[in-house]
């Protein structure tokens, strides 16, 4: 008896939410013999999955190391499947990210950029130590939506403010959104820089994303 | 009347002194602050690979801030660079940072010769600075600062293979932890040999936000742990600092062997000491109250830790280079009074 598609998903889910990475793959591997809708199975079943896992991590059941399994594992599968998705999907919007100059810890904006880029969005990453201009540079250059500068560093906060003043001397704050976000990052701060947002972890960059983004 | 050393060591070993200490350790939490560098000519980055001028600033941000202690050096970056991974010096207002971890993942890793390595790079200028400032400062404590175990193996290997192999090769993980811990000893109680009173530990990546409960205490604690009974072989007492709201990690840190742990701003503090009145806590003054102030807001903060019992008095993280002199004051001279 042929096992129903939902069933698959609910497995890609699962496999990804549990860190199995070779789950996955071997899942997908069925998925495409199936000839079921790859789009329909990295939705409902690996992004579904990076859902769940980014829901545990906010309730701090998971954390950094977790979820970047999961995250292998999301990707693993997604490797399986890209090639046969029908009709490439848009993506939708485009997202500049980095850690600002002087800060070399980028963990925690490799998470928010993972997120995103499971939420459907375009990431252009910069790396970590990236001087305001460069953001600036190549957010008008990308025609970018959206600025996401992370600082791990209480030293390295004022250059998220740097970012900013660039934009309007550049004429292109009303056309870029800037989140930040990390450790010392606070909602006050960032209102007080004049910022779009703060986000205080990957899942909130998302919801907030999906609010200040939209093509 | 005690001396700022006396009076640090009385504390750490749960004696009864007159006021606390306000301190500022050095290494990831200096006050090397460009106000200072440019009146005295003692700088940063010269002051990253010149013992003399790093024994120099570490006075002059002594004398100049009124912390009671002589922090030194001022960057976590020592031990990443002899165990080769690549490091940038930084300027005078930027700290020292890894560029390029030496291996991408945990299993490629192949431990060193530690006494030969500690012979390399810029150890010996970090031996002979402690030595010069304890020579010319015998009633101030001298602290000598390490990289926590965590940091320092998030420094050698890629950050995110390291903790995705904290879970998923253990074995590989374990081998790695146990020789950065035994760098690390061996690093410390070269410093006490050299002079240092007091040994602080700073394990930024070790939080529990990151970390999470479970491999906090398999390897922060465990490895924190190990070096800290190095160094107490040799009669030092050891500070370590955890950053992070602590929320999920707060249980196991009387399992930290340390003579005071030092944290985030984040922490509430007098609860933590209703949590654990055993324990002695260093802190937690905010690094952006201190870059932003005003002074008296800075003193109210310090004051109201003084009456909660904190045992020792320092900023809460490290501090920004902009940060005023004046501002800093205002957090010293609110204990004194």
């Amino acid at each position: 008896m042929k096992v129903k598609k939902e069933e698959y998903f609910q497995q890609l889910s699962d496999a990804v939410v549990n860190m199995e990475e070779e789950k996955a793959v071997a899942i997908a591997v069925q998925v495409v013999e199936q000839h079921i809708d790859a789009f329909e199975a990295i939705e409902k079943g690996l992004s579904d999955g990076m859902t769940r896992a980014g829901k545990l991590y906010e309730e701090e059941e998971y954390f950094i190391p977790e979820l970047l399994l999961c995250a292998d594992a999301m990707y693993a599968g997604l490797d399986v499947l890209k090639p046969h998705l029908k009709v490439s999907g848009e993506a939708k919007g485009k997202i500049i990210i980095g850690v600002v100059e002087g800060d070399t810890h980028d963990i925690g904006k490799n998470i928010v950029k993972m997120m995103l880029e499971t939420a459907g969005y375009q990431l252009i990453d910069l790396g970590r130590d990236v001087p305001p201009q460069r953001f600036v540079t190549v957010a008008k250059a990308e025609q970018a939506q959206m600025i996401a500068a992370a600082t791990l560093m209480s030293t390295t906060m004022d250059k998220m403010e740097h970012i900013i003043k660039l934009l309007e001397t550049e004429g292109l704050r009303g056309k870029c959104k800037v989140v930040v976000g990390g450790g010392p990052v606070s909602p006050a701060f960032a209102k007080k820089i004049g910022a779009d947002a703060y986000a205080e972890n990957a899942t909130e960059a998302v919801r907030i994303t999906k609010d200040l983004v939209s093509c | 009347m005690l001396t700022p050393k006396a009076r640090l060591l009385k504390v750490l070993n749960r004696q009864a002194v007159d006021r606390p200490p306000v301190i500022c350790t050095g290494g990831m939490m200096n006050a090397a602050i460009i106000e200072i560098m440019n009146s005295t000519g003692h700088t940063l980055p010269e002051g990253h690979v010149n013992s003399h001028i790093m024994a120099q600033l570490a006075a002059d941000i002594h004398q100049f801030t009124g912390f009671e202690n002589i922090g030194i050096p001022f960057c976590m970056t020592v031990e990443a660079e002899i165990l080769g991974s690549a490091v940038s010096y930084g300027t005078l207002s930027c700290e020292p940072k890894v560029t390029q971890e030496k291996y991408r993942t945990l299993a490629e890793v192949h431990p060193e010769d530690i006494t030969h390595m500690l012979m390399q790079g810029r150890v010996q200028v970090v031996l002979d600075a402690i030595r010069e400032a304890a020579a010319a400062h015998p009633e101030i404590p001298v602290i000598g600062n390490i990289c926590g175990p965590v940091s320092l193996a998030a420094s050698l290997v890629d950050p995110l293979a390291l903790l995705k192999g904290l879970r998923k090769d253990k074995a590989s993980a374990h081998r790695v932890f146990a020789y950065v811990s035994a760098l690390l000893g061996k690093l410390a109680c070269l410093m006490v040999e050299n002079g240092a009173a007091v040994i602080s530990i700073g394990d930024p990546t070790a939080t529990g936000e990151i970390l999470g409960p479970e491999l906090f205490e398999e390897y922060a604690v465990r490895y924190i742990n190990q070096i800290i009974n190095s160094i107490h072989e040799s009669q030092t007492d050891v500070i370590v600092h955890i950053c992070g709201n602590m929320n999920r990690v707060r249980h196991l840190l009387p399992a930290i062997q340390a003579d005071a742990i030092s944290v985030d701003a984040l922490v509430d503090l007098r609860k933590l000491k209703d949590d654990f009145p055993q324990m002695i806590v260093m802190g937690n003054v905010s690094t952006y109250l201190l870059q932003n102030g005003p002074a008296d807001k800075v003193s109210a903060t310090v004051q109201r830790l003084v009456e909660q019992g904190v045992d020792i008095i320092s900023p809460a993280c490290g501090l920004s280079t902009s940060t005023s002199i004046s501002m800093i004051q205002a957090m010293t001279n609110a204990v004194r009074d």
